[in-house]
């Protein structure tokens, strides 16, 4: 994660201490994948919304990351699957 | 072939071979695209879940429980054969420092609409198993860390870690596909 150029504070309002932009960006994959804890979740929250530097990235990762959740791992069908898998039940003893 | 199946076989296949598509798929992601090692991971999945099937109760969510044996399967399979096999890849991807050429290029993820999923595809399956295996679990299957972590048997944070490494791999592939698409110069 580069090119956040800045290690000042975002503007926080929680009380808490502010993360500085490398903290929060250092964070930005957990926090989008839902993974941290109330307090640090709305910390990061903070400071990836409202930082004019962090914000670009953290969207970017965003739309990254939607991406590749909405391929999923997704259908697939292959040719005498389903018939090899039926005998191999019919071959099963009861 | 017109015996007709036992009942019990009958009523496993109504409820679990609507499935199949759904884990070749997953069995096809995981494998890194070997079809016929995803087809013996279905089949052999399968026939788990088969001599389990009196355990399963019904109305419960029958996709969920199949795919769970798949990936329990998949992953013991990967435990037994994974002697040390791609270590040069693997040290590849986990040493290299990964660049930001997508972001810089196109930071308003214009990109993902324009990609096509196949080369996406192509992209995750050729990462090296240890953070294939993480991409699939979190970001295609949606399982948390903890959750990949014990399946994998490894900490959370080095599924964090590969995690990290994978999808700044898969933004290097998908940068490459872009420029030789002519998405961006």
């Amino acid at each position: 994660m580069s090119g956040c150029g800045t290690d000042s504070p975002g503007g926080s309002h929680s009380g808490e201490r502010e993360l500085t932009c490398e903290e929060s960006l250092a964070r930005v994959y957990e926090y989008l994948d839902g993974e941290l804890d109330s307090g640090e979740h709305e910390a990061v929250k903070d400071h990836l919304e409202k930082c004019r530097q962090c914000y670009p990235h953290y969207d970017f990762e965003r739309l990254f990351l939607d991406y590749v959740h909405e391929l999923g791992a997704g259908e697939e069908s292959r040719p005498g699957l389903e018939e090899r898998v039926r005998e191999m039940l019919a071959a099963e003893p009861g | 072939m017109s015996i007709p199946a036992e009942p019990r076989q009958r009523e496993f296949e109504d409820e679990a071979l609507i499935h199949l598509d759904a884990l070749y798929g997953l069995a096809l992601r995981l494998s890194g695209g070997d079809e016929p090692r995803a087809e013996d991971l279905v089949q052999e999945a399968v026939l788990k879940a088969y001599r389990a099937w009196d355990r399963f109760e019904v109305g419960t969510n029958c996709r969920a429980w199949l795919m769970t044996i798949l990936r329990n399967t998949f992953i013991n399979q990967f435990r037994q054969q994974k002697t040390r096999p791609s270590p040069v890849e693997f040290e590849q991807i986990a040493e290299r420092p990964s660049s930001d050429a997508l972001y810089d290029a196109d930071p308003e993820g214009r990109i993902f609409d324009r990609m096509i999923d196949d080369q996406v595809i192509a992209a995750i399956d050729e990462l090296p198993d240890e953070f294939r295996i993480a991409v699939v679990l979190s970001d295609l299957e949606g399982l948390s860390y903890q959750e990949v972590a014990e399946l994998m048997g490894i900490p959370v944070g080095t599924v964090k870690s590969r995690l990290f490494r994978a999808r700044k791999r898969l933004q290097e592939r998908l940068y490459d596909y872009a420029v030789e698409m002519g998405y961006l110069k």
